[in-house]
């Protein structure tokens, strides 16, 4: 083959980069004298020991807590032995998810309060039965490769709707699923449950099918039940979302770049203790950076610099080689709407443009305290139009087409060509709720808006009947699960009902 | 006379923390009562800032320095106040329940609350019902205000709502209540008083279960 060209560069994607190397590296060394000169509050014995084993200075001890400061090289030391990938699989082992350097995944967002109403578009505290609705919502979505609750069980057990809460998840969902868990006591029980969805012990560590969120206070605070959660998972493989939510001139700097500093060294607090632990311990860093409103000082989930941050934290983790939390598909808006749609569109571009890892909170709206199934829906879409972005102009000779220009001519047309026929499909986007007809196609099919369309979509989902994704044997295994724990709790439930 | 009332008011909408201990000293020294120094200066000050506030026309950092230099100014003229026989219009004990260490949003409470009048006792965050029952035997305060900021934590609301019943004090505090997770719904069913959403709603709602709006 005769070679005629040299130093052709390809774009196989678009690219996109917020933080050059140096602008990353001037990050990593001052969260490293963060962590060494400022130090962080650790509210766990067992934390303090193995921070204290990896070579920490213990300062300031009082009845509950510890400031810890970790030297430069203790740090380097556990990023030798951190994983630069996870992976994890749904318990049906189809859907799977490899997390590295510019690999995109998209999924929903943790424990909501509130939801809307699929059917009333009102706003009520989530219940069982919206989760598992909301979990077969995204096991029905192509675009959403795992899920999180997006909403909590309140009309189970206040202390033990962790397990309620996945039970409903798996109940509608086989994709993986990040979880929440109340302590390390609830992580273990849904451990248990997952290993009787997988088969055992051995075959979850071929494959964990969900992850732990785990969130560190900001400021620099590392709670208890965080810590333990932390260790937990190390000890038994359970991949875990390390994942402090900074906030912009109330809870870090109110500069971007002070904002990055702090996050990073919240969580390679959370690397150095892992590692320790356990070398190798399968860790996810990143997390909701944002900003407060200043106007009502509520926490921001659809502004540009959510968007940027998270991007520019992306940059850092892939330098870092370890896997990233993105944050995505959310809004300030109280209610599925045009703002809710334009934010998501402004943060799913951003997210998937920088190649984030796990991007999460898809179907967020009202600073993270409401979900919405059509939110979620309209997010769907969205993603499956930035993916075609992604997908990039590729450059040859067949999708140049001389040969077509050549046959076709001046004044002439490529509907019936040949090479339009085998292309057009995987060349050309084609929408699935975005409205293109003419004005008489429109309105004869009801003039809907595209919100009309997305709530109907949502009744179609939620009314097509679904195969049960387990046996009732399994089902009442798990089950188990969820009710020794009530009995475990029991005494600690108040007399007072909290919910409906 | 009225000139330094003016200028009073104008540093704390401006946030001028550091001139507030001072300028209130000077009016002392000019020998003016301490209740009117309170009442047509740093009052009519703060009183603005809240409603600029509430009209979304000034932001929460300015708020805080507005409140910063409130609270300064206060410390000059407490003893004063104190020695005429003026009470602060209520008094309040503060905490973030037990399991929870969020306190950012409780605190800008707290500031807002001492801006507006009420003498606020500030528990902390981690707070169990134990130390809050201590901190009503102790300070006697007119209002219990608990935050959580989780779900898990909301409950420890009601334990310490509980526990104030057992030790009989219930009946001496009202019980107000905030944070993300909380609503109206929640305050009724765990037995509080009241619920407030951000902290000028919370300022509004110390002051009428004081009886003060």
């Amino acid at each position: 083959m005769q070679v005629h060209k040299t130093n052709y560069q390809v774009n196989e994607t678009p690219a996109f980069q917020v933080l050059t190397e140096n602008q990353i590296e001037a990050i990593y060394y001052a969260a490293l004298r963060v962590l060494y000169e400022t130090g962080v509050r650790v509210y766990d014995k067992q934390g303090v020991e193995v921070a204290h084993s990896a070579g920490a200075i213990i300062e300031e001890t009082n009845e509950d807590s510890s400031l810890i400061k970790i030297p430069h090289w203790a740090v380097e030391k556990a990023l030798v032995t951190v994983p630069s990938k996870v992976a994890f699989a749904g318990f049906d082992r189809k859907h799977r998810m490899e997390l590295y350097k510019n690999q995109i995944y998209f999924g929903g967002g943790s424990d909501t309060p509130f939801t809307l109403d699929p059917s009333t578009g009102k706003r009520r505290r989530t219940t069982y039965q919206d989760v598992k609705n909301i979990a077969r919502l995204a096991q029905a979505l192509p675009n959403l490769d795992f899920h999180m609750s997006l909403g909590i069980t309140q009309d189970t057990a206040v202390s033990t709707y962790d397990r309620w809460q996945y039970l409903a998840m798996v109940e509608g969902t086989s994709k993986p699923i990040n979880v929440t868990a109340v302590d390390a006591e609830g992580l273990g029980d849904i451990l248990e449950m997952a290993h009787i969805l997988v088969g055992g012990k051995e075959e979850w560590i071929k494959g964990p099918c969900f992850s732990i969120y785990i969130e560190p206070v900001s400021p620099l605070s590392h709670t208890r039940e965080v810590v333990q959660k932390l260790l937990f998972a190390a000890d038994n493989d359970i991949p875990c979302v390390y994942t402090p939510c900074p906030l912009a001139g109330a809870t870090a700097p109110c500069t971007l770049a002070g904002l990055l500093v702090q996050a990073l060294a919240e969580s390679l607090f959370g690397i150095v203790v892992s590692q320790t632990r356990k070398p190798g311990a399968q860790i996810i860093i990143g997390g909701l950076m944002s900003n407060m409103d200043m106007k009502t000082a509520n926490y921001t989930y659809g502004s540009p610099e959510m968007a940027l941050m998270s991007a520019g934290y992306t940059d850092i983790t892939k330098w870092l080689r370890v896997p990233m939390y993105e944050t995505a598909g959310c809004s300030d808006s109280k209610i599925f709407d045009e703002q809710s749609v334009m934010e998501a569109t402004i943060n799913i571009s951003t997210a998937a443009l920088i190649g984030g890892n796990l991007i999460h909170d898809v179907g967020y709206l009202d600073s993270g305290l409401t979900s919405s199934m059509e939110q979620m829906v309209a997010a769907d879409e969205i993603i499956d139009m930035v993916k075609r972005i992604l997908r990039g102009i590729p450059v040859n000779d067949d999708t140049m087409a001389l040969g077509v220009l050549e046959s076709v001519g001046p004044g002439g047309h490529f509907l019936e060509h040949e090479h339009t026929f085998n292309r057009f499909k995987s060349e050309i986007w084609q929408p699935k709720l975005i409205d293109r007809h003419d004005w008489e196609g429109w309105t004869s099919a009801g003039s809907k808006r595209y919100g009309e369309r997305v709530k109907e979509r949502v009744q179609e989902i939620l009314a097509t009947e679904t195969e049960p994704l387990f046996d009732e044997a399994t089902h009442k295994e798990l089950r188990r699960v969820c009710e020794l724990a009530d009995e475990r709790h029991r005494g600690e439930e108040l007399d007072i009902k909290m919910f409906g | 006379m009225s000139e330094i009332y003016q200028q009073l008011s104008t540093i704390i909408i401006a946030g001028e923390d550091e001139k507030a201990p001072g300028l209130v000293q000077k009016a002392l020294d000019q020998g003016l009562a301490p209740l009117e120094i309170l009442d047509n200066g740093l009052l009519v000050g703060m009183n603005e800032v809240s409603a600029r506030f509430a009209q979304e026309e000034m932001f929460v950092p300015e708020v805080l320095l507005a409140a910063k230099a409130m609270h300064d100014g206060l410390e000059v003229l407490r003893p004063h106040l104190v020695a005429a026989g003026a009470k602060p219009i209520g008094k309040i004990v503060l905490g973030t329940v037990k399991g929870d260490i969020h306190d950012i949003g409780k605190n800008l409470v707290g500031m807002m609350c001492e801006g507006a009048g009420f003498e606020v006792i500030n528990l902390g965050f981690d707070v169990d019902p134990e130390k809050f029952v201590e901190a009503v035997k102790k300070n006697r305060p007119d209002i219990v205000g608990m935050s959580a900021m989780l779900t898990t934590t909301m409950i420890a609301m009601g334990y310490t709502i509980k526990a104030l019943q057992e030790a009989g004090l219930r009946d001496t505090v009202k019980v107000m209540i905030g944070g993300s997770p909380v609503d109206a719904e929640i305050a009724e069913r765990i037995g509080a008083d009241g619920y407030a959403y951000n902290s000028p709603t919370a300022v509004e709602l110390a002051k009428r279960l004081v009886g003060a709006a």
